[in-house]
């Protein structure tokens, strides 16, 4: 059975774009979260396999969304999708328990390698 | 605002191009205005909070949007729908997280609010008096994305 992924980010097109290299590369995308509240609630929803989370989004960040799906279930697979590639970030994230940290623009083979490894098992 | 705060967006937006649609734009003539304004058609304003806070805004013509829009979609825009607004948006948001981290390397941390499109020529944006910086960058067959920043230290930080 495919692996389920809920997306989030706050722009239709990043949506679009990794939908599309999501289900080419076999894929199901669950849901598609526009902001870090929203997220959160799909995810509990949901139980998808692995959550793409971007940060710059209205309502709750996602940083936020990131720590609040972390203490529904610590075993979520999240990997951050932003523009913002400050070290400080990558570290807040890392540590609040993000698995990858994907920085924005991005070329597809990236996030197929990302999701590709952290699926595989 | 001072000169050194436009640097950091001028070389993000270079590279996000470069990285994005595989053209490298060429800096031109940077200008001082007295307050935020844009002649420009489509506007992305994006806010920094921080150690630096004022706004950003990336100004181009309607052409030039859909020829960019185009190019990020991997399809010709026929109209300046939600998908194509969304995509100048997220260019926008990149351009301006690639700042962040550019700004963040020189001391200065600074959060990004979500970009927002503003349409309409001669738009002005006065929420602060701090003066703004503008630079355009020709891209090759698709017109000038301009720059322009409004920018200034934090007040307590400035005082300390
Ligand atoms: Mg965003």
């Amino acid at each position: 059975m495919a692996k389920r992924i809920l997306i989030t980010d706050d722009a239709l097109f990043m949506r679009v774009t990794l939908k599309n290299i999501l289900t080419q590369n076999g894929y199901e995308v669950v849901g598609e979260a526009q902001n870090g509240a929203e997220s959160v609630a799909m995810y509990k929803q949901l139980k998808p396999d692995l959550v793409t989370m971007d940060i710059t989004m209205p309502e709750m960040d996602g940083i936020a969304a990131l720590k609040e799906i972390k203490s529904i279930d610590p075993e979520a697979t999240v990997v951050m999708c932003t523009a913002m590639g400050q070290k400080n970030m990558v570290v807040e994230a890392i540590q609040a328990g993000a698995k990858d940290f994907i920085v924005k623009p991005f070329q597809p083979d990236r996030v197929v390698e990302a999701v590709g490894k952290l699926l595989a098992a | 605002m001072k000169v050194e705060y436009i640097a950091p967006f001028a070389e993000a937006a270079v590279g996000v191009f470069e990285a994005l649609i595989g053209m490298t734009p060429e800096r031109g003539q940077l200008k001082v205005s007295p307050s935020m304004n844009t002649m420009q058609q489509i506007n992305v304003v994006c806010g920094l909070t921080g150690q630096l806070e004022g706004i950003v805004v990336y100004g181009m013509s309607m052409i030039t949007a859909d020829k960019i829009a185009s190019k990020m979609l991997g399809q010709p825009v026929i109209t300046f729908d939600a998908l194509a607004a969304s995509a100048i948006a997220e260019l926008g948001n990149m351009v301006s997280g690639h700042s962040s981290a550019r700004l963040a390397s020189l001391g200065y941390e600074c959060d990004i609010t979500p970009p927002t499109i503003i349409r309409g020529l001669n738009v002005s944006i006065s929420t602060t008096d701090i003066p703004a910086i503008q630079i355009p960058l020709e891209l090759p067959d698709l017109g000038v994305f301009e720059l322009s920043v409004s920018l200034r230290q934090r007040v307590s930080l400035a005082a300390a």
